[in-house]
């Protein structure tokens, strides 16, 4: 079993790596954020006391939405197997349904961490840049907390892949890479907006991951500001990795009726 | 015992029979051709065979085992080429060779081996290392066969080998079939009549599902009253649909 699953994420990865759009979107734009976005914090006057855009609290947030990035990719990369012949080939062969969804999801989980280490490096040269204090704790605790939500956006791209084609699952994809974005407060302060828009921010998983992110960096660990946040977004990425998995087995067997 | 044996095997979609009751046996190291015009049910036939496809009544069995109750035991010995060419398109041409030895087995030494064996076999020396989507049709088919022979299968099947190739690429994709021929089991579907004729131990001829003509060549021609394989093609299909 070990061996089908190796072959399968090397071929993944081999893939992924050869193909430049992954290189622009993956790493490329998450920099470009975390760049553009450090300008602008830099435009905003200190007595404004806007603290969203400084490095510490926008590093969790750009690294959250670069993996929104990865989930789109994982979506175009199941949807796109599932359209070509090429997975009719591999039905053909002894691999399972769960072969098929670790094969994925690894190699993404792979990419995913070498996107955190980017963001992260970047985000502590613009720290030494800016003057804002990064501790090199605070950045571990914070790497690190955002592993489950890599599993959470890996698989609803699984997710996405499974359930659409590859026309549609990319255009679903951007919704909620939009609505990560948004509703994960990484481009503005959730808490202290307040009112209907924090509540529906609290809805969605999105807000628990950057808000996880930046407590760790800050090194706050409390039950409220770290480890619950950190409870829902791996319940979530627990539920979604679930579903994925049965939506795959689910296509597969249909395909195979 | 025979590599491959059907009894009733019926394939429904809804409304629409596209398999009907087949029976055929092909015996080991045989070529077999399933030859038929578009919708015949040549695919279908495949894809149930290489549990693909479930079939809606009836069974069949691949060197024993049936495609029904123990599908892990028959993907285990069979390869298939799809009708378009399954490749790995940003995978070097080595490296889908590697991938799909490697799905089949975790013995590195032997799947070194079966990977030269197979850029020896199909002379893909020149193209090993130039990724699959810069590669002609020919090649690309190629690859595809190479790719469902890696695991050294019991039987091979070939949906429409050589299906929009020229002239050259085809005729190249023959020489290598006919290397493989006493080796292996394989199971050809193709509308070209001229390489049922080349290529084939017996032929079956399908006509809306069903198996019209089976046997040699010279026993279809025989049986259809006319020379030459298109000839008879033709005979036996205005005598079925009539």
């Amino acid at each position: 079993m070990m061996n089908r699953i190796t072959a399968f994420s090397t071929r993944n990865v081999k893939e992924l790596m050869r193909d430049p759009l992954s290189y622009i979107f993956c790493l490329g734009f998450p920099l470009i954020m975390l760049l553009i976005m450090t300008l602008v914090d830099q435009s905003i006057p200190p007595e404004s006391k806007m603290t969203v855009f400084h490095i510490n609290n926008l590093c969790g947030g750009i690294a959250m939405f670069g993996q929104t990035f990865i989930m789109l990719f994982t979506a175009l990369t199941v949807s796109k197997d599932r359209s070509s012949s090429f997975l009719v080939r591999m039905y053909a062969t002894p691999m399972t349904s769960g072969d098929f969804t670790l094969g994925y999801i690894i190699p993404m989980l792979i990419i995913s961490t070498a996107q955190l280490l980017l963001t992260f490096t970047a985000s502590f040269i613009v720290s030494l840049i800016t003057g804002v204090q990064l501790t090199v704790a605070g950045m571990l605790l914070s790497l690190i907390s955002l592993i489950p939500s890599a599993v959470m956006f890996t698989s609803l791209g699984l997710l996405f892949g499974s359930l659409f084609n590859d026309k549609a699952a990319p255009g679903l994809c951007s919704i909620i890479i939009s609505l990560g974005s948004f509703l994960g407060s990484v481009f503005f302060d959730a808490e202290a907006t307040g009112g209907v828009l924090l509540t529906i921010c609290k809805c969605l998983p999105f807000f628990y991951c950057t808000k996880t992110a930046r407590s760790a960096m800050a090194l706050e660990t409390g039950a409220e500001e770290f480890l619950l946040p950190l409870l829902i977004v791996c319940i979530s990425a627990a539920v979604i990795t679930g579903l994925a998995s049965l939506a795959f087995s689910s296509k597969m067997k249909a395909d195979l009726s | 015992m025979n590599a491959i044996e059907t009894k009733g095997l019926t394939k429904k979609y809804k409304e629409k029979t596209a398999v009907d009751s087949l029976d055929i046996t092909v015996e080991k190291g045989e070529l077999f051709a399933l030859l038929g015009v578009n919708g015949a049910g040549k695919t279908t036939t495949i894809r149930m065979l290489s549990c693909l496809s479930a079939p809606t009544s009836g069974d069949a069995s691949v060197h024993g085992h049936s495609v029904g109750s123990e599908k892990n035991a028959v993907k285990e010995i069979i390869g298939i080429s799809p009708q378009d060419t399954a490749v790995a398109e940003n995978l070097t041409v080595r490296e889908n060779l590697e991938f799909m030895a490697k799905v089949h087995s975790a013995d590195k030494e032997k799947n070194a081996a079966r990977v030269g064996k197979m850029i020896e076999l199909f002379a893909l020396s020149e193209v090993e290392n130039s990724l699959a989507k810069t590669l002609s049709g020919g090649w690309k088919r190629k690859v595809s066969i190479a790719m469902a022979l890696i695991s050294e299968p019991k039987v091979l099947f070939l949906d429409e080998p050589t299906l929009g190739l020229d002239v050259l690429a085809r005729r190249e994709l023959w020489k290598v079939i006919r290397q493989l021929k006493g080796k292996i089991t394989i199971i050809l579907t193709t509308h070209y009549m001229e390489e049922a004729e080349e290529l084939s131990d017996r032929i079956a001829i399908m006509i809306n599902g069903k198996i019209a003509a089976l046997g040699t060549l010279a026993d279809i021609e025989r049986e259809a009253g006319q020379t030459g394989l298109e000839n008879a093609f033709v005979a036996i299909a205005e005598r079925s649909v009539g």
